[in-house]
């Protein structure tokens, strides 16, 4: 569905079913560059299966209009005001990569509204190399070929594909290199309050999960384990995978999803 | 834009889309040689079903074996994505049959294999799908051609049998600015030599029978989506950014973007027309696809060489070859050479062409190309007799033409072959001319 936020048109995938913000929400935070397209089987199992999905593309992301967003406090509350528009009360936060962090200043913002949080592949923090940004900047396409070239574990490199036929390097470089990655990763490299957000969550009591990847190259699984430490829990790791698990285990990564939010609706 | 693996292409070819550890730990991809697949639950079959997980059904619609050669053709191409199909025919009416609706219109090149002028011209035509040809390398008269209800171009990268090389990335221009995209059949020139979607292509379709299997023993097609197409952004394209509803209304365009003709082609037509290729069939094109680079250096090797030796042959009238002389988009295109198809007339014409290929003891006379073997054929006769003889002219194919697909045998005993053929034909020249002089 696309709605108006701060008066852009603004493209919010619902996984192939029309929006209801009666239901239990969830929402689905893509990660540097890319867009809702990650998270395209996902977002269909919790839409036919009880839920609403709200996976909306960042300003300036594919089939979002406006300015990318340079901070990622600005897109947490930006995130908040969309939810807003939609008349979206409690959600469950999903956050791939930098989508998490996202997902943290939102949840600052939502206070009460929030129900659990849902970390894949990152960390509270994601230091980006400088030389990565500035490839980003003035070649988007190799910065795109480098990011994918690390993002996906050993498998997809040799052309594995949950999706019979398909090719989710292929897929992720087309989306990549037409999106503000640049600002992006700029935005990830500056926040720095990941760490103290994650623990005011764990002090509040919120549910949270951590999926991690056994072949991430992108944020250090060590990164990953110190989230699940401030958010007070045990991170979880799929096997021979890489960073880009919404992409690569879509069945895996759902699977632990949809049942630690399935255990709170409950 | 980049490849979708980061491997080289040879590596692409021989290990892409599969790993033993899965299964038995067999090394050779594995023949699923079975029509479906027992599911989980009934919540498996459903999320299966829906689209909610990738796996397999039913082998009409995706199959282990053939996802190999489906993900590692689409590794090769650069694509986002992969449907292999029961012969390349089918490859192109599926491609055809997903973009186009009645009322329709498509561009094609006038040089083209005579089946693909039969099904643009007089199948699509009952649909109500109609078809301008140009000459693809016209630009102005490709322009003039497209018009409201124009649903894509198409071309082959090298033409059959004519052998004219598509100026790729000029056609993708024009194509593109008018909010198009463009199709290219790369059979000829499969992908050890070119690349149509870095050229600008935006579909790219394979008869995967020829060189890719290059063994003779199998039939399929692929379509790559090559990705780069805003479907949406071209206004023209509603079976991929309006609700079809026999998946619940799905988007396709919003749901899978780079691949989302892939889907609507693996969703809707895999389904209802069920061109499937087979489990076996895939494992056969696999083992040619693992050495294609190798036998298409020596193809490509032979088919010069052949091109020079028939030049000095005096029964020979012409030779045509795209590295003869060849102009610049060509030598872009094609810098390890532009196939190994050659076309040729000899004196004395069509009779004395038959002579030559009736006198052919090691190359074979037979309606096919891409083999490892020789092939020659008279495509007058033949792949092309159901054209008018606007249509031949139009396609670049006189009546003596002769054609010739170059395999990788030992170079000396095809010139022998040949020499044959030649001495039967100048027979044949020699008659001719001394009846006239009677």
């Amino acid at each position: 569905m696309y709605i108006k936020v701060d008066n852009n048109s603004t493209f919010v995938a619902t996984g192939g079913k029309p929006f209801d913000a009666s239901l239990p929400t969830v929402v689905l935070i893509h990660g540097s560059g890319l867009d809702h397209r990650g998270w395209a089987l996902q977002a269909r199992w919790f839409a036919f299966h009880g839920y609403s999905v709200f996976a909306p593309d960042l300003p300036g992301h594919s089939l979002s209009e406006g300015d990318a967003l340079t901070s990622i406090e600005a897109m947490g509350s930006w995130l908040v005001r969309a939810l807003d528009v939609a008349g979206v009360g409690d959600v469950h936060l999903v956050g791939h990569s930098q989508g998490l962090l996202v997902a943290l200043e939102a949840a600052e913002i939502l206070s009460d509204r929030l129900q659990s949080i849902v970390a894949i592949s990152t960390g509270s923090a994601i230091p980006v190399n400088p030389s990565l940004i500035e490839t980003a900047q003035n070649d988007p396409n190799l910065a795109a070929q480098m990011m994918l070239q690390w993002g996906f574990g050993n498998q997809h490199q040799q052309g594995a594909s949950a999706v019979p036929g398909m090719q989710p390097i292929g897929i992720g470089q087309r989306i990549m290199a037409n999106n503000p990655l640049a600002i992006d990763l700029a935005a990830c490299d500056a926040y720095t309050t990941g760490s103290k957000r994650a623990q005011q969550l764990a002090d509040k009591g919120c549910p949270s999960c951590v999926i991690l990847a056994a072949q991430d190259r992108m944020t250090q699984r060590s990164a990953g384990f110190i989230l699940a430490q401030d958010l007070g829990t045990q991170a979880q790791v799929i096997s021979n995978m890489g960073h880009m698990l919404p992409m690569e285990a879509p069945k895996q990564s759902l699977n632990i999803m949809k049942t630690f939010i399935q255990s709170i609706e409950k | 834009m980049s490849k979708s693996s980061f491997l080289g292409a040879d590596t692409i070819a021989l290990h892409s889309g599969y790993q033993p550890e899965s299964d038995h730990g067999s090394r050779a991809v594995p023949i699923y040689q079975t029509t479906s697949y027992v599911f989980d639950s009934v919540d498996e079959a459903s999320a299966l079903f829906n689209v909610e997980q990738g796996g397999h059904i039913y082998s009409r619609i995706t199959n282990p074996t053939v996802a190999v050669l489906e993900q590692r053709l689409a590794a090769l191409e650069g694509g986002a994505g992969a449907i292999c199909t029961a012969s390349g025919m089918s490859a192109l009416f599926v491609t055809f049959f997903s973009l186009c609706s009645a009322g329709d219109h498509i561009v094609s090149a006038a040089q083209i294999y005579g089946s693909t002028v039969t099904l643009l011209k007089h199948t699509l035509k009952r649909f109500n799908i109609d078809c301008t040809f140009v000459d693809i390398n016209d630009q102005d008269a490709l322009a003039d051609a497209i018009q409201d209800n124009t649903k894509l171009v198409f071309c082959e990268s090298i033409g059959n049998p004519g052998l004219a090389v598509s100026n790729l990335p000029a056609i993708a221009d024009t194509a593109h600015l008018q909010g198009i995209p463009l199709v290219v059949d790369a059979t000829f020139a499969t992908p050890y030599l070119n690349n149509p979607i870095q050229h600008g292509a935006d579909v790219v379709v394979h008869s995967v029978t020829k060189w890719i299997g290059g063994h003779g023993v199998a039939i399929g097609g692929v379509v790559i989506d090559g990705g780069n197409f805003d479907w949406l952004k071209s206004g023209r394209f509603p079976t991929l950014t309006q609700p079809y509803e026999p998946f619940h209304g799905m988007n396709f365009w919003e749901e899978f973007g780079p691949s989302a003709l892939a889907m609507r082609i693996r969703c809707e037509s895999m389904r209802d027309i069920g061109a499937a290729m087979t489990p076996h069939n895939a494992f056969l094109l696999l083992q040619g696809l693992e050495t294609l680079n190798l036998r298409m250096q020596q193809h490509v090797t032979n088919a010069q060489a052949m091109v020079s030796w028939l030049q000095e042959q005096d029964a020979v009238a012409w030779v045509n070859h795209p590295d003869i002389e060849p102009d610049q988009h060509t030598q872009t295109l094609f810098p390890k050479g532009a196939g190994s198809m050659l076309t040729f007339g000899v004196k004395g014409g069509r009779s004395a062409g038959a002579a030559f290929i009736n006198a052919l003891q090691l190359s074979s006379n037979l309606a096919n190309v891409g083999d490892s073997r020789t092939l020659v054929l008279h495509p007058g006769s033949t792949t092309h007799s159901r054209l008018s003889e606007t249509d031949l002219v139009a396609a670049g194919i006189s009546a003596d033409l002769i054609r010739v697909s170059v395999g990788i045998e030992t170079l000396k005993d095809i010139k022998s072959d040949f020499g044959l053929g030649l001495r039967a034909a100048a027979k044949v020249a020699a008659a001719q001319i001394a009846q006239m002089e009677a």
